[in-house]
C-alpha cells in the first residue's frame, strides 16, 4: 500500500518544477477554489489536457498562488474546450516541494480536480478528468 | 464441531466464493442446529448497526470490590458485512471502542465507533471496500493515504482526556475518554503525519509511552510522555523486514522480537505479502532505551506470534519475556478469515513460553504446554522483574476462542486457571493494581465474556490472589457485543 501511495507523491512532486503557461486562442476557463485547513505557503497547481500528460506529468499549464485568503483561486483561461485534469498540493512551508514523512507519505495536503481521490496511488485520469467548455467552477478540498 | 450454522451462512453469503475452499465448505457441510444452539460462537463477530448508548448492567454475581473505580476501554472490530461488500478478515473490521464504568459498586456499559474516513466511505457505499491485513480491497475504494483505510479497530490508549483507538498501520484516533465522540488522527509532529503507530504500545510505570510503527524492515521508535507529547522520534534500520504487531520493553531496552514471517512482496491484503520463512530462526533486537545505537541480536528457534509479556531484566544482564508462541502464522494468514466465517481453525492454539537472552549473546526458548493468548501483567511491574502472567486460556484447533483465563506463576510453573465453561467466550483481561498494596498480586483482573446461552456480553472482576475462586462481581448486558481484542483500565 505504502509503495503505491508514494507514487501520489511522486506524481505531485513534480508540480514544483511546472512553470510553462501555453496561451491557446480560445476562450474557455476553469477556475479551482481551493479549501485548505493553512495560511502559509502556497497552493501549487498543474493543469494537464490529456491522460498521456496526466499520467506523464506533462502538464499544459501551471500555477502557484499565496494561500493567504480562503478560498485560494486558482484561473486557467484561454483554454480550447476539451478534456481536463489537475493535480495540486499545499506547499504549506514555502520551500517549493512537497514534502513527505520518513516512510515516504506526503505531509502537505494535496487534491486531484474532481477531489478525486485515487485507490493507493494518485487519482488516475479516469478519476479526474472533467469537461471544459466554456468557464468550468470547482470547489477543491486540499487534504 | 461447534460452530454456527447461521453465522457461517451469513458469512458465505456475504464472503463470496474466493474464500470457500472446500474445506470450509466441509466444515460448514457438518453444522447442525443443534450445534448452534449450544455454542453461536458467531456471536464473536457479529454486526452492529450502530453505537451502543450508556446502559447499566445488571449485577448477576457478587458484589463490586470497594475501591475499584474508573473504566475499562476496550477495542474491537464488530462491523464486517455489508450489502455491497464485507470485510474477509477478523482483523478488518470497524473498530468499537466499548468502556465499562465501575463506580460507587456499580457498572455500565457504553460503545461508540471510531468515525473513520473508512468507515464513512463503506456507510456511503454500502460496502466494505478497503483492503487490509486479510482484506484484498475493493477497486471502488478512495484512498489517499493509509489512514484513510485506518480501521482503529486494535487497542485504546490513555492519554489526558483523551483515549486513542490504535490500528497498527496508521496515526492514532483520539476520542473523548467521556463520551466516545471521535475527534480525529493524531499527528504527533507535522514532518511525522501519517507514520504509523502499533496498536501496543509499551508503558512505564510512570506512564512514558514507547511504540514502534513499521515499515518493511524499517521502524520508527515513537517515546511519549505520559500526557502523549512527542519527546522523541527516530527511524532505524531492521534486520529483517518480519511481520511485527507486538514489540516489548525492560525498563532499559526495546526488546524487538523478528519472527520468520518475511514481507517478500508488496500487495494487498497486508498478510499476502508475508511468506513463512522455515528455518531461518527468530530474531530478538535488543535496543538500550537511553541510545538506540547501542544494539545486540540474538538468536531464537522458528516461532510466529502477536502478543508477547512485558520484559525485564536481571541483576546479571539477562533478559526475559513472555510470549504466546504460534508454531506458524497460519493463524494470521487464512485462521482468522475463516473465524469470520464461523468455521473452527483446525489449528493449534498459541502455547505460553519464556524468551531468555543471557549476557553472553546466547538466547534459548523455554515453552510450555500453556495454551495463552492475550498475555497481560500488572502495569506497576511493566519492565521489571515479575512472576505472573494473565492470559486467556481453552483455545482449541475445534473452537478459536477462550473459555478461560489462566495466571502462569513463572517462580513455581503452577498454572492457575478459572473456566467459564463452553458458553462464554473470554476476552483478554487486564490486571488494576488495588489502591495502596504493592505485592503483584494485589490485583483485580478486569475483562468480558461473552455468554453464548444468554447471547449477552458479561462484564467481570476476579481477585488475582484468588483467581480459581472465579469472579467476585459479575453483570450482564441485555445485548452482545463481537469479541474485542485489546483493553487498558483507566482510573
Amino acid at each position: 500500500m505504502k509503495t503505491r501511495i508514494a507514487l501520489i507523491a511522486a506524481a505531485v512532486a513534480a508540480l514544483g518544477t511546472a512553470a510553462t503557461t501555453p496561451v491557446h486562442a480560445q476562450d474557455s476557463s476553469v477556475t479551482f477554489e481551493f479549501e485548505t485547513g493553512a495560511t502559509t505557503g502556497s497552493v501549487m497547481v498543474v493543469l494537464f489536457s490529456s491522460q498521456a500528460g496526466y499520467d506523464g506529468n506533462q502538464p499544459v499549464a501551471a500555477m502557484t498562488v499565496p494561500a493567504g485568503r480562503s478560498p485560494v483561486t486558482v484561473t486557467f483561461d484561454g483554454l480550447a474546450p476539451g478534456s481536463y485534469g489537475m493535480k495540486s498540493f499545499h506547499d504549506l512551508n514555502g520551500d517549493g516541494e512537497m514534502n513527505f514523512n520518513p516512510f515516504g507519505m506526503p505531509i502537505e495536503p494535496f487534491a486531484f480536480s474532481n477531489n478525486a481521490v485515487g485507490n493507493m496511488g494518485p487519482a488516475s485520469w479516469e478519476r479526474a478528468r472533467f469537461n471544459v467548455n466554456g468557464a468550468v467552477v470547482q470547489t477543491i478540498t486540499l487534504r | 464441531m461447534i460452530a454456527s450454522r447461521r453465522s457461517f451462512l451469513l458469512g458465505a453469503a456475504a464472503m463470496g466464493s474466493s474464500v470457500i475452499t472446500p474445506d470450509v465448505a466441509e466444515a460448514a457441510r457438518l453444522l447442525t442446529a443443534q450445534d448452534a444452539l449450544a455454542t453461536d460462537w458467531g456471536l464473536a463477530t457479529r454486526d452492529l448497526e450502530g453505537d451502543i448508548a450508556p446502559h447499566r448492567l445488571t449485577r448477576i454475581h457478587g458484589q463490586a470490590p470497594a475501591g475499584l473505580e474508573g473504566a475499562l476501554y476496550r477495542n474491537g472490530p464488530a462491523k464486517f458485512r455489508r450489502p455491497g461488500g464485507s470485510a474477509e478478515h477478523w482483523f478488518d473490521g470497524d473498530g468499537l471502542i466499548r468502556k465499562f464504568s465501575v463506580s460507587d459498586r456499580e457498572a455500565t456499559l457504553a460503545a461508540r465507533f471510531a468515525d473513520t474516513p473508512k468507515r464513512r466511505q463503506e456507510t456511503r457505499l454500502d460496502a466494505m471496500v478497503m483492503p487490509g491485513f486479510g482484506t484484498p480491497g475493493d477497486p471502488r475504494a478512495e484512498i489517499g493515504s493509509p489512514d484513510d483505510a485506518n480501521a482503529a479497530n486494535t487497542s485504546v490508549l490513555r492519554v489526558g482526556d483523551d483515549v486513542w483507538a490504535l490500528w497498527e498501520a496508521g496515526s492514532p484516533m483520539a476520542m473523548d475518554a467521556g463520551t466516545l465522540e471521535t475527534r480525529g488522527f493524531v499527528t504527533l509532529r507535522d514532518d511525522l503525519k501519517g507514520m504509523p503507530f502499533l496498536a501496543h504500545p509499551r508503558i512505564e510505570p510512570d506512564g512514558r509511552i514507547w511504540n514502534l510503527g513499521l515499515n518493511g524492515a524499517q521502524a520508527i521508535v515513537w517515546r511519549l510522555a505520559a500526557d502523549g507529547t512527542l519527546e522523541d522520534a527516530r527511524v532505524l534500520p531492521l534486520p529483517r523486514a518480519a511481520y511485527l504487531h507486538d514489540f516489548t520493553a525492560t525498563a532499559r531496552h526495546l526488546v524487538i522480537v523478528l519472527q520468520p514471517w518475511v514481507q517478500v512482496r508488496r500487495t494487498m491484503p497486508f498478510s499476502a505479502a508475508f511468506d513463512w520463512q522455515a528455518g531461518t530462526g527468530t530474531q530478538v533486537l535488543v535496543l538500550d532505551k537511553d541510545n538506540l545505537d547501542n544494539r545486540r541480536l540474538f538468536d531464537l528457534p522458528d516461532f510466529g506470534f502477536f502478543h508477547l509479556g512485558d520484559a525485564w531484566e536481571e541483576r546479571d544482564g539477562t533478559i526475559r519475556f513472555d510470549v504466546c508462541a504460534h508454531a506458524d502464522m497460519r493463524f494470521a494468514a487464512t485462521g482468522a478469515t475463516e473465524i469470520l466465517n464461523g468455521v473452527p481453525l483446525g489449528g493449534e492454539p498459541a502455547r505460553l513460553a519464556l524468551a531468555v537472552l543471557s549476557p553472553d549473546g546466547t538466547a534459548r526458548l523455554e515453552r510450555t504446554a500453556v495454551v495463552a493468548e492475550f498475555p497481560r501483567s500488572n502495569p506497576r511491574l511493566a519492565g521489571s522483574a515479575r512472576r505472573f502472567t494473565l492470559h486467556t486460556a481453552g483455545e482449541s484447533p475445534d473452537r478459536p476462542f477462550a473459555t478461560a483465563i489462566g495466571l502462569h506463576d513463572w517462580s513455581t510453573g503452577q498454572a492457575h486457571r478459572y473456566d467459564f465453561g463452553p458458553d462464554h467466550i473470554v476476552e483478554e483481561m487486564v490486571v488494576v493494581p488495588k489502591p495502596g498494596q504493592g505485592a503483584e498480586e494485589a490485583a483485580w483482573l478486569v475483562g468480558p465474556t461473552i455468554n453464548l446461552r444468554a447471547r449477552a456480553t458479561e462484564f467481570h472482576v476476579l481477585d488475582m490472589a484468588r483467581l480459581s475462586d472465579g469472579p467476585v462481581a459479575s453483570w450482564r448486558s441485555h445485548t452482545a457485543l463481537p469479541a474485542g481484542f485489546h483493553g487498558i483500565w483507566a482510573d
